[in-house]
């Protein structure tokens, strides 16, 4: 790194009556040689850590560091979303209708601190996250993890969960020593939201199989994980992995200088200035994100919103061309509600086209040019990207068919108090997949979460509903891959949501790491690295 | 006497510190939003037993009454609450956060004397001729130029380009902090004895502190050259000078102490504003002070650290201004017997 750089600009500034020429430190202590590794990994990142503890963790940062600390039963290999591979099961088997999975454990597995794995330990980890009653609860709602002896575990639930497969591998759902845990305060009872006490715990140390251990945590200026020297598989490639919190444009300076081997947050300008720079590798991918408009469908809210007409004017007025133009290079259209990245997706030309003068006799419809509002949030941004100039393009290209947005933005923490309520006209925002199914995009249907923001309650539409329940209960991916297809050409239709684009997301890497893909489901996969 | 004037500040103490709670806590729940959605997650949102246990797990469940008196027993027994966002008491976060500013201003604020000082006086002395219009252009550029664009320049300059300097953090990557017993790195590495990471933390401090001092060297540098011309024009100057005393002799005995009293007004609420946190420089260099504190706490509605950081900014403009109350008395006898 620029150490020696350093030392010498500093030691002149210092030069005198301090003679701090003996003051310096090893450089950055990564002790990188020539054609190496270097022995500590610098990973540059915008914070929002709250948390080492799985259970309690659902953040970009906290799965970035989940995933190097704890092992899953299931996972994905390589950034491939299609296919699920073992992980500390070896094998499972699956009943017809998606109600029972059987989990068979890998034997020897050993945490950190040497202690066995056991089937115990499994259903321990999976109840916690459950009674925790945090943000990652949702994710096995209805689930009933039992030991069939310590080698195998079961997982049931009353309702068909096909998509229980690629929930698995989320981070949050991680598998720690119970034992370890509990003797810290940890429990996986139903009271747990009220009585477990180990999180200060889980941020002092891990308890867990992965690759890596926890040394240091700080959810405000780094966090630094150790090789597990212990670890079953093949040895981690780095001694240690920094992981810091720095904001965007310092980023971009620091991978570029040497200070950090990779940038994670962005922006597409800041990105155009290291292109072509031949010490950087540069991942370019759309991001798994759906930034979306929609137009709410309640008439208390808006008489005009609310009318298939409007809608319609929305649906082929937007600018989306002129939308990709401020998303970024890799940024592409998505062309239903759910992203390319998952299977059951649209393909492009399956997308909503603008058609002006469609748009605009529907504007005729309601009689003549309207003005509504649009909120969003104005001091939050994803793949640096904020949503005040996608807000004024879209502004810009609706108002050339006679929709007049009227824009209202506002703190996150206010409008997403009225977008919850369900009391924007129109709303701007985004998505991020909660888990890699095209299930978790359900959600955008009539009565579901993001539908009743947008006052589209159950019974609106009630083809788009049926199709929803029978996907519900599908447990074949191919059928399942039809049925979400059909789900969004009747959203496209019908719908009071209007997909905008996938930003682009990007993993700038020092070249002497190697390229670093972008993970559609962990953003960054730090145990795949280097490897 | 300063005992009298101690207890009516302790007593004043009291009831501000009473006021910014009632006013921040106010504020903060008339604010429309609600802290639940700022910190859950989507699905969470929509879970009513999640967002229950979210708003039990932090006091968001009573009666506003009895949130705030709740607060009031709390903060009595020195208890500020759990931070939403950090999850650990908020007195442990200010306690990590505060120093970090500190020092941050401390080695601002000793630049600024040094310089704002010494530029002023050079000023004064030199009035009307190239230097003293000299610094009139830089300490107007000082306070005129907006930090946060000065801190892109510097990184750019002096961490990118020249390689002087780190652009983030308080140390190296992975470094470990020195054991605690100020919370300012470079004090405890002294203390210590650890050159290397005094050495480390040292020059992570330099290039943000120097961006802060831009703005009160300019501020110093002003009020030290209209305070100096003014001593320099009374009568025991003048005497001096006929005494026939060499000038720096005249500066350093007369002139330096008849200007000090508003130079020291300056420096004092310059320290406790940069104290207090820089927003944007500290988030610039990835400096986790009160400023990045606060802005993270804002944006959350993270309800016990907004308390706690308004509380820990009103006390630290309390306490300068006690000291700042005290040296006058110091410098000027006048006042002390006053």
């Amino acid at each position: 790194m620029s150490g020696p750089r350093r030392r010498v600009g500093f030691a002149a500034l210092c030069a005198g009556a301090l003679a701090l020429t003996a003051c310096g430190g090893d450089a950055e202590g990564t002790g990188a040689t020539a054609g190496d590794l270097p022995e500590t990994l610098v990973v540059d990142k915008a914070f929002d850590l709250k948390t080492a503890d799985p259970g309690r963790q659902f953040e970009v940062a906290g799965t970035i560091v989940g995933r190097a600390l704890y092992e899953t039963l299931v996972t994905f290999e390589d950034g491939d979303l299609s296919e699920v591979a073992p992980a500390l099961a070896t094998e499972w088997t699956v009943n017809d209708d998606a109600t029972e999975y059987t989990f068979t454990l890998e034997e020897g597995v050993t945490f950190a601190d040497g202690s066995p794995l056991d089937s115990d330990d499994v259903v321990f980890s999976i109840n916690r996250v459950k009674n925790l009653k945090g943000n990652g609860s949702f994710l096995v709602e209805g689930i009933t993890a039992e030991a069939d002896g310590p080698g195998t575990v079961v997982l049931r639930s009353e309702q068909p969960n096909p998509q229980l497969l690629r929930i698995l591998p989320r981070p949050s759902l991680g598998i720690l020593n119970a034992d370890a845990v509990r003797e810290n305060g940890g429990t996986d009872a139903p009271d747990a939201a009220e009585t477990d006490t180990a999180e200060e715990f889980l941020n002092s140390q891990s308890v867990g199989t992965g690759p890596y251990v926890l040394d240091q945590f700080s959810t405000s200026t780094e966090t630094v994980l150790a090789a597990n020297p212990d670890y079953r598989g093949e040895a981690p490639p780095f001694q240690r992995i920094v992981l810091r919190n720095v904001e965007g444009p310092t980023q971009a300076m620091n991978v570029q200088s040497g200070q950090s081997h990779i940038a994670l947050d962005l922006a597409s300008e800041q990105l155009a200035g290291l292109r072509g720079d031949p010490n950087l590798l540069i991942d370019e991918v759309a991001s798994p994100n759906i930034w979306f408009t929609f137009a709410n469908a309640d008439p208390a809210v808006s008489e005009i919103t609310s009318s298939p007409d409007f809608r319609e004017a929305v649906r082929y007025g937007i600018d989306y061309d002129g939308l990709l133009e401020i998303a970024g290079d890799g940024a592409v259209r998505v062309p239903g509600i759910i992203p390319n990245v998952f299977f059951g997706a649209l393909d492009q030309d399956q997308a909503p086209q603008r058609d002006v003068e469609r748009a605009k006799a529907a504007v005729e419809r309601l009689g003549g040019p309207v003005t509504v509002e649009l909120e969003y949030p104005s001091d939050f941004s994803a793949n640096g990207l904020s949503f005040g100039p996608v807000a004024e393009r879209l502004q810009a290209g609706l108002a050339e068919v006679g929709v007049n947005l009227e824009l209202k933005p506002g703190p996150i923490a206010t409008t997403l108090e009225t977008y919850r309520n369900g009391q924007e006209q129109m709303g701007l925002w985004l998505w991020a997949p909660d888990y890699p199914d095209p299930a978790d995009y359900l959600a955008f249907g009539p009565g579901e979460l993001v539908g009743k923001r947008a006052g589209w309650q159950a019974g609106a539409a009630p083809e788009i509903e049926r199709v929803m329940a029978e996907v519900a209960g599908e447990s074949d991916d191919e059928r399942r891959a039809v049925l979400f297809e059909e789900f969004q050409q009747l959203m496209n239709e019908e719908g009071v949501m209007f997909p905008v684009f996938q930003p682009t997301a990007a993993v700038v890497a020092s070249a002497d790491i190697g390229a670093v893909p972008f993970h559609p489901a962990w953003t960054l996969d730090l145990t795949a690295i280097g490897r | 006497m300063l005992l009298r004037f101690l207890s009516r500040r302790v007593v004043a103490t009291v009831v501000l510190a009473f006021g910014v709670v009632l006013a921040s806590f106010v504020l903060t729940n008339v604010v429309p939003g609600d802290p639940a959605a700022a910190n859950l997650g989507q699905q969470a949102l929509e879970d009513p037993e999640v967002v229950a246990a979210w708003r039990a797990a932090n006091g968001l469940d009573q009666p506003l009454v009895v949130q705030f008196g709740n607060y009031l027993v709390n903060l009595v027994q020195g208890d500020l609450g759990v931070s939403q966002q950090s999850r650990r008491p908020v007195l442990t976060d200010l306690g990590e956060f505060g120093p970090a500013s500190a020092e941050l201003a401390l080695v601002a604020v000793v630049v600024s004397l040094v310089v704002g000082i010494g530029c002023g006086t050079w000023a004064a002395l030199r009035r009307d001729r190239p230097v003293d219009q000299l610094f009139r252009v830089l300490s107007l550029g000082g306070v005129s130029v907006p930090l946060f664009w000065l801190a892109l320049i510097a990184v750019y300059v002096f961490s990118f380009q020249l390689g002087w300097f780190p652009s983030a953090g308080r140390l190296d990557p992975g470094e470990a902090p020195p054991p605690k017993v100020t919370g300012m790195y470079t004090v405890d590495a002294l203390l210590a004895g650890d050159l290397a990471t005094f050495g480390s933390a040292l020059e992570h401090v330099i290039l943000p502190a120097l961006v802060l001092a831009a703005f009160t060297v300019g501020l110093l540098t002003r009020f030290v050259r209209s305070s100096v011309l003014e001593v320099l024009g009374n009568d025991y100057v003048r005497a001096a000078h006929a005494k026939g005393l060499p000038l720096s002799l005249i500066v350093r005995r007369h002139v330096m102490r008849g200007a000090l009293i508003p130079i020291i007004t300056v420096v004092g609420t310059a320290f406790a504003s940069l104290l207090a946190g820089t927003v944007l420089v500290e988030r610039i260099f990835s400096w986790p002070g009160i400023g990045s504190y606060a802005f993270r706490s804002a944006t959350t509605l993270d309800l016990p650290a907004i308390m706690g950081v308004s509380l820990f900014v009103a006390f630290v403009y309390i306490l300068v201004n006690l000291v700042v109350d005290v040296l006058y008395g110091f410098i000027d006898p006048r006042i002390r017997t006053a």
